[in-house]
């Protein structure tokens, strides 16, 4: 997997976004863009070169299921990898994500350790 | 004595009625009683008006009832039992910083004091003012202290990451929180409204506001029930594995 590559952060939460910046930044990744929420997500993502999506659920204005699913409907973004990093913990929620087509479902709080290990599989699955 | 009102405004008519049916007049008697009926017509609709009026009102009472009970026998124990969450997080995350602080301060204290002996022994190696007995000990120094330096360096960097990963407390109890503010604003909405709502002059309903499964239900509280939740990374895991992740 290519250290270049840009991720997108999506978290209302300008803490949660700062904790996870830093994380991929321990692991090489320095290129990080953040929004904080699906609809200031989805211009950045259609405006193209986000490598990986990494959203939380709950939020005003555009929720993360949302914005997978406008992700997932959008013929140019159908592939990228995206990773839902939240505390929605229902199994419903979570077979919900995954019909959305989620790639990766992290609840919180969360480890590095499970981040370096989703975000592995995720890239090693779609490259 | 004034006369009864219900004669002053039947009285002739129905005399009229009464005489019409004995004299058999049909025309007369239909005309007679459709005029008292049209009389009485919009008596009728006004009363059927006020009846429904009156009926719309006691549904609110019973909506606004019934969300007045629910609010003080589950939705403010909830309340508090959240904000209690809340604080016991808020706890946790402040002692795990601390102690993480204090275990990280022990080795950059050692690394700070090692650095200044050998800063010493190198400071005299460097001017030339160093004999042979002394340059072994510095070369000594040096082989305790890189694998020293490393060791205590990793072990920071391990609880850097711990403190800035705790941090993630304030987006869970943030989002506890809010759900605690978006109850007591319909609280306060309620009770504002409800001089208003017991004077019956108002038929302005509310619609509680609740969370739907789009926008998400927040983080799960212990004590409350949140339905069938995950109980950790691993329950998820096993959930998306049996799905073909």
């Amino acid at each position: 997997m290519s250290k270049e590559m840009k991720f997108l952060v999506v978290d209302d939460f300008s803490t949660m976004r700062r904790i996870i910046k830093n994380l991929l930044n321990d692991l090489g990744y320095q290129n990080v863009a953040e929004a904080d929420d699906g609809k200031n997500a989805l211009p950045i993502l259609q405006a193209g070169g986000i490598d990986f999506l990494i959203t939380d659920w709950n939020m005003p204005g555009m929720a993360g299921l949302d914005l997978l699913k406008a992700v997932r409907a959008d013929a140019r973004l159908a592939k990228l990898p995206v990773l839902m990093l939240t505390a929605e913990a229902k199994r419903e929620q979570i077979v919900e994500a995954a019909a959305a087509g989620v790639n990766g479902y992290v609840i919180k709080p969360f480890t590095a350790e499970t981040l370096k290990e989703k975000l592995q599989k995720i890239l090693g699955a779609t490259a | 004595m004034s006369p009864p009102l219900l004669k002053l405004k039947y009285g002739a008519r129905v005399r009229a009625l009464a005489e019409a049916l004995e004299r058999d007049e049909r025309e007369t008697f239909e005309t007679v009683l459709d005029d008292i009926l049209q009389s009485h017509k919009p008596q009728v609709v006004s009363q059927l008006s006020d009846l429904t009026c009156n009926l719309q009102l006691a549904l609110d009472r019973f909506r606004l009832d019934s969300r007045l009970s629910d609010l003080a026998e589950k939705d403010i124990p909830d309340a508090r039992q959240r904000l209690a969450h809340v604080l016991k997080m808020t706890d946790e995350a402040a002692h795990k910083t601390l102690d993480l602080v204090e275990q990280s301060a022990q080795p950059a204290d050692r690394t700070a004091r090692s650095a200044v002996a050998l800063g010493q022994t190198w400071s005299q190696f460097r001017t030339n003012r160093i004999g042979v007995g002394e340059f072994c000990t510095l070369l000594e120094q040096l082989d305790a202290f890189l694998p020293q330096v490393r060791q205590d360096a990793e072990l920071i960097q391990r609880n850097l990451t711990e403190v800035l990963l705790t941090q993630g407390y304030q987006d869970l109890t943030g989002q506890i929180i809010r759900s605690v503010m978006m109850l007591v604003e319909e609280l306060e909405t309620i009770l504002a409204n409800l001089p208003q709502d017991l004077r019956h002059d108002s038929n302005a309903g509310f619609e509680p506001s609740e969370p739907g499964n789009t926008n998400g239900f927040g983080p799960a509280v212990p004590g409350i029930c949140g339905g069938d939740v995950a109980a950790g990374q691993q329950d998820v895991d096993a959930l998306l594995s049996g799905l073909g992740f």
